[in-house]
Formats: C-alpha cells, structure tokens, sequence
C-alpha cells in the first residue's frame, strides 16, 4: 500500500467536460496568490497582536485538469510512466463527445490499481454496484452526486490519501 | 388501388366465371342433346315411316292374297269344270248373275276355256258395267294375256297386278280343275280388283297409312327419269320438313317396274323429339341457372360479404385508428376464424401499443428528467461552490485585527515603529479586504451565468411542454378501470368504486398517459378526499354521457366521491397553480392545476363541482368524442 508524506502535495487529476466546473475545482484544490498574501497578513498579526492558530494542517493539491475521459486515461498513464502517479483521479460520469467517465475509470484502474477514484456526476445511468464490479476495489472507489461542496471535497481526498 | 374496386374485382371476377361455366354447360348440354337424344328420335322416325311403307305394300299383298284364295275356292270346281267343258250350261244361270261381282268384292270375272277362248266374261268400272276388252288386257297383243288366259297345269298360277285401260288392277288367275284339284287343266278362272281411289281410301282406313300410288311412267314423267334406273323394290327415302316419305316399287305380272307405292309419314317423332329436346334444354339450362345464381348468392354471403366486412372494418379502423374496436363476425368458417384471428391480433396490437406508448413515455419522462436533473446539477455546482467562496469572502473581516489595530494607532504611548507596522497592517488588511470583495465580484458573476443556464434548461423543457402529443381513440372504460388502480389495494375494500356500465360505449379522442394521469390524479383526490372524512362508507363513483358543446360533440366524464368537499368560493379556486385546500384534497397544490392544463392541451375543459364541505364533491372532464368510432 502506498503511503504519503505529510508535506508532498496531493497530485490530483480532474477530468470535467463542464469549463464553470473545473474553474471550481482548481479554486478550490489549489494554492492562490490571495492564500500566500493572507499568510503575510497573518504573520505580520502574530508580531503585533496575540498568536492565532496556524493553517499548517490545510492540505496542498497539485492539481491537473482535463474535459475529457480519452485525456485523463493519456495524463494518468504519462504520469505513471513518469513515476509521479497521481493520488486521486477525480472523474465525470458523462463528458460528451468522448468515452463516459465509468470507461475512462475502468482503464485507469487497469494502469494504476493504487489510485483513488471519485466519481462525481449529476446524474448516473450506471448503479453504483455497476461501478464497483467494473472499478474495483470498492475501497479505493468513490461516489459524489452534484452539486457539492468542492473545498468539502478537497477535504474528503486530503482524507482518502492520509488514511491510505 | 382501393379495397371496395378489389372487392368488385372479386365479384366481376366470381360472376364471370360463373357465367362462363354456365355458358360452357349449356352448349354441352345442346351438343350432347343435339347429338345423342335427335339423331335417336329421327331414326325412330325413319323406322317408324318405313314400318308405314311395310304396311302399306303389306296391304296390298293381303287383298292380293285374298283376291287368290277366293280364286282357288272357285277354281277347283266341278260345276264350273264341267262348264267350261261345255256340259254344264246350267251353270251360269245357276251361280254367276249380276250380283256375283259385288257379293265377291271384286271388279272382274273372266272364264276361259281351254285353248284361250273367252267363255264368260263380266267387267265393273265405278259401278258400270263394261266390255272386257275394253281393259286392253287380254287382248293377243298384250304380252300379260297368255299368263292370265292359259294355264299348263294344275299348279300354274298367275297373281299379281297389272296394267289396264282403267287403272292399276290386283289380279289372280287359276286353272279350272276338278273339286279335288286334279287335271287336266279345263280352263282358267281370272278374278280382278281395280286399285281405283276407293280401293286406296279403304286401304288407307284399314292402315292408318297415308298412303297412294301412281304408275311407274307418271313417276318417271314427273321426275324426269329413266325408266330403266327405276329398279323393282325400295327406293331412297325422301325427308322433308313435315313429312318422311318411303317408296316402294312394285312389279307387274311381267316383272316389270310399274306401279309405285308411297307412304307419307309426318315428322311428328323428330317433332317430339324437338320439343324433348327443347324441354330438356329448357330444364337444364333453368337448373344450371338456378345452380349458379344460388352458388352466387352463397358466395355472396360466405365469402364476399364476409371480406366486404372485413376489409369495410380495416378501413374503418384505418381512419378512426382504434385498435380496440372489434368486428365480431358471427361466423364459424375459415373467413369467421381469420376474422376473429384478426379482432385478436388487433386486441394484441392494441395491447401492445398501449403498453409500448406507456413506456415509452415513461422512458421519455426518465430521460427527461435524468438529462435536466444532470444539466441542472452540473450548472448548480459552480454556483453552490461560487456562493460559499462569497460567503466566506464576507467574512474576511472575522479574521482581521483591523479595530485593535486602529486602537493602538489612537494610543499616543505607541512606540513609533510599532506605529508604522500597525499602519502596514492595516493597508494589508484593506488590500486583503478589497481582493477578497474582487474574488466574489468573480464568483457572483459565474453564479448568475449558471443562473442563466439554470433558466435556459427550464426554458428548453418548456418548449417540449409545447409539443402536443399524440390524440388517439380510446374507450372511456378501458382507461377508466386502469386509472382506477391508483387507489392503495389496502384501502380499496373500504371504498365502495362504482364504474358505469355505459362508459364502454363511450370514446374520446384524447391522449392516452395524458388522460390516465389525469383520471388517476382525480381518483386519487377523490379517495383522499375520503380518507380525510374519516365516516368509514367512502364511495367513489365513475360515470360518462355525452353532450354537445359549440356543435362540437363532447363527451363528459365525471369522478364523483363522497369526501370532504368544498365551499363555493373555492370552486373557482381548485385548478390554480399553487392552491391548496384541506376540503379539496390536493395536499401539494400542484396535481389539479396540472390536470386542467393537460385537459386544456387535449382539446377539452375540467370543473369542479361541490354543494359544500362535507357533501363530496365532482369533478368533470370534458373531451372531444372520438371520430369514425
């Protein structure tokens, strides 16, 4: 079982065929330049005023986004062949024109059997037991119904990738 | 090509055939008539005409023989013997006088003597009495004198007919011989009849022959032939066309043609066999007439009418499209079993068409709602996660110590470069502030894009509200008694539902889930309405009549419950959008307002009537009456 270093960043892929969603995701996994400020902020109130709690717990994502099932199979087998294997695969169930997000999971899973996938889908023909016989194990799977909190789900796959 | 001028097809192409056959059975039974049964009269006519020339030329014979047999009854004779002898001269006194002739039925009697001398002699010519010689017959030059005149023996004889001055004569000439028959020869003893007109009518009586005769040379005059063709005996028949005559000739005492015989015989066989023929035609030609206009008739009636009705039903059901309607030939035959074969098949199609439409619908609605409830989540997700970064925005300040800070900076103790990092502090914090209110400037822009797209995935569902789906015949009880099933199986035997009979003979041109839904939302409300007056003895009744409503013919369907009712001003109340009322039953407000406007899309109206809380209520939907049903 693979195991994570406290201070690596969470490599996730995010595959959407939605622009406003994946603009969403990025928001919400990765680092923006207003963070760092508040971080200066914070530090120059620690000089001048009591101390306050730190944010070094606040996990940190590296994030890579893609519309399409075909271009996430293509990143994730780039990157296992590259040694940095992403952690978690963040996948729509359909993304037209191309392959639905069940069938992309299904061949990411044959190249990377360590990996994380969350399904996150309006609306899915596929029962979920479906999901877990084509994607197995079950526990390295999951399931999410839009709309979501997306910063609740940076949460959930900090999770997933520290209790694996 | 349409199915009445195929029909007529069938009937041209049935009656032609019949006719043929008739035709062809008529003239083989006027060959087979013509050939068989005519031929067998006419030569029953022939044999019938020639047995008349038999009797005729039989006739003749008979009085020739008879004319013999009274000459051989006076020929042997001693008397007449010894007269001829010269020793008898009483003898003429005694047995020959003036009546003789007539008493023996003959027209001459002539004695000769031995040696050919005239010894007595009487002639009778129509009563007249005349010369002998005035025959021209035994006179030396007549080559017939010797043969009558002179005999050589007991034996000799010479019968037959010959030719005299006045007419054709039957003539017998014997010896003259003792009683016993024995010779010599004394003389000869000649008997005569004339074949006069009286002889023929006698003749004619006797035969019932009409029959006549003329002399060979008149024949051959008249006919212009040789008398030499003209042989002794039968000559060719000669058919007319009222009469067979047969001829026959006969011969004189000298072997010569001479006197020709004819009998007459009208066609009257050939005649009866026309007639019998006629007859039989006329019997056989009413029989196959009669054989093929009742072939026609049972045809008509097994095998046209039924097709007519069959194919008469394949429109009807063409043009109305009610599969449910069903042609119910009462018959057992093999048209009877493909009809009821094809009512079935069309129950089937119907069934399944039914079921197949449901589904579909459902199918529809579920991809419908699968696709709207993917579209909307997905543009929902932008703005949940869009609305919490704006939420979170405006409380930037929660985390900022910009009031402290303002407050040491109003401290005039406050150490001067402490001073100057509050003031950094606080331009952070204003900078900070003023980011964070730029972020949520972003985010509430994306939410109200995804708003739009919210809205303009209703306004697309909106246009499929639009499409007006498909009218079809349908029998009222039919989806009456479906609809019906909406009401809980636990909670039905407590609720007495009364479907009128009479709803089968109603139809209505409407959508088929359309409707369903619509009278399943009704009952639904009505069996609430019941639940909800709690008096134990709920009663939902269903019935339909027919009215007319701006000359269009409507039929008026009617759920009728005995539930909690509502109060006139609410009437006008219940079918509006959000309504909702204890009394009237519909919890969410949302069931009738949607039946009143599906009803509106299938041409109809719906109301509601109550004589107030506690009395039931009714509710009545008004549909277009199916057409060519």
């Amino acid at each position: 079982m693979a195991t994570h270093q406290q201070d690596e960043n969470i490599r996730v892929l995010i595959a959407d065929d939605d622009e406003y969603i994946l603009r969403a995701y990025r928001e919400a996994f990765a680092d923006s330049e207003s963070t760092q400020e508040i971080r200066a902020l914070d530090a120059l109130a620690a000089e001048l005023f009591e101390p306050t709690d730190s944010d070094d717990d606040e996990p940190h994502f590296d994030v890579v986004a893609c519309s399409q099932g075909d271009d996430a199979i293509a990143l994730a087998e780039q990157a296992a062949n590259d040694g940095h294997p992403f952690d978690v695969i963040i996948l729509d169930v359909r993304m037209p024109p191309g392959i639905d997000g069940v069938e992309a999971g299904c061949q990411i899973r044959k190249l990377d059997p360590d990996v994380e996938i969350v399904f996150v889908t309006g609306f899915s023909d596929v029962p979920l037991e479906e999901l877990q016989r084509r994607v197995p194990p079950p526990m390295k799977l999951h399931y999410f119904n839009k709309p979501l909190s997306f910063s609740q789900l940076a949460q959930d796959v900090a999770s997933m990738v520290r209790e694996h | 090509m349409s199915s009445k001028q195929t029909n007529r097809s069938l009937q041209n192409k049935i009656s032609l055939r019949l006719a043929l056959a008739l035709a062809v059975f008529t003239i083989g039974v006027f060959l087979i008539l013509r050939s068989v049964i005519t031929p067998a009269f006419q030569e029953l006519e022939l044999e019938a005409a020639h047995s008349d020339l038999i009797r005729a030329q039989q006739a003749i014979r008979t009085d020739i023989d008879n004319l013999v047999a009274i000459t051989l009854d006076w020929g042997p004779w001693d008397d007449m013997y010894e007269y001829v002898a010269g020793r008898n001269p009483g003898f003429v006194r005694s047995n020959l006088d003036r009546s003789t002739l007539s008493n023996l039925g003959l027209d001459m009697l002539v004695i000769y003597e031995l040696g050919g001398r005239l010894k007595w002699a009487q002639l009778q010519v129509d009563g007249e009495e005349r010369a002998v010689e005035e025959l021209g017959l035994l006179g030396s030059d007549n080559p017939a004198a010797q043969l009558l005149t002179q005999h050589a023996d007991a034996t000799s004889s010479t019968v037959g007919i010959v030719d005299t001055a006045y007419g054709p004569m039957m003539i017998s000439s014997q010896p003259i011989l003792r009683n016993d028959s024995s010779g010599p020869v004394a003389g000869a003893l000649i008997m005569a009849q004339f074949l006069n007109e009286t002889r023929l009518e006698r003749l004619q009586e006797r035969t019932e022959v009409d029959m006549t005769w003329m002399l060979v040379e008149e024949y051959v005059i008249d006919g212009e032939r040789e008398l030499a063709d003209i042989p002794v005996g039968e000559l060719p028949v000669r058919i007319s066309d009222g009469l067979v005559t047969n001829c026959v000739v006969l011969a004189d005492i000298l072997g010569n043609p001479y006197l020709l015989v004819s009998s007459r015989t009208p066609r009257v066989i050939s005649g009866l066999g026309q007639q019998t023929v006629g007859a039989a035609m006329l019997f056989l030609v009413a029989a196959g007439v009669l054989t093929v206009v009742m072939l026609w008739y049972f045809m008509k009636g097994t095998i046209i009418g039924p097709i007519e009705a069959l194919t008469g039903h394949m429109d009807k059901i063409r043009k109305s499209g009610d599969l449910s309607d069903k042609l119910n030939l009462a018959s057992t035959d093999e048209i009877g079993l493909l009809a009821a074969r094809y009512d079935k098949l069309n129950s089937e199609v119907h069934e399944t068409r039914a079921a197949l439409l449901q589904q579909s619908f459902k199918a529809g609605k579920a991809d419908t709602a699968a696709e709207v409830l993917h579209n909307i989540r997905n543009a929902m997700t932008p703005m949940i996660n869009g609305l919490e970064r704006v939420a979170k925005a405006f409380k930037v300040t929660d985390g900022l110590h910009v009031k402290q800070a303002v407050e040491e900076l109003s401290n005039p103790d406050v150490d001067p470069e402490k001073a100057k990092k509050f003031v950094q502090y606080l331009d952070a914090s204003f900078d900070r502030i003023v980011a964070v209110h730029a972020e949520a400037s972003d985010d509430l822009r994306v939410v109200s894009s995804q708003a739009h797209q919210v809205e303009g995935i209703m306004a697309d569902q909106e246009k499929f509200t639009n499409v007006a789906p498909v009218s079809e015949n349908l029998v009222v009880d039919e989806v009456i008694e479906e609809a019906a099933q909406v009401i809980p199986k636990d909670a039905s035997a407590g609720i007495d539902v009364e479907v009128a009979e009479e709803l089968a003979n109603y139809r209505v041109r409407a959508h088929r889930i359309g409707l369903l839904q619509v009278l399943s939302n009704l009952i639904l409300n009505a069996y609430e309405s019941i639940e909800r007056a709690k008096h134990g003895d709920g009663r939902i009744s269903l019935s339909a009549r027919s009215t007319v409503i701006d000359d269009t013919e409507m039929v008026q369907l009617t759920v009728r419950d005995n539930g909690t009712g509502f109060e006139e001003e609410v009437r006008n109340k219940v079918f509006q959008r959000g309504f909702t009322s204890k009394g009237v039953g519909d919890t969410k407000g949302l069931g009738l307002h949607w039946c009143a406007n599906a009803v509106a899309g299938m041409g109809g109206r719906i109301f509601a009537d109550s004589e107030g809380e506690g009395h039931g209520a009714e509710f009545h939907v008004l549909l277009p009456a199916a057409q060519g049903g």
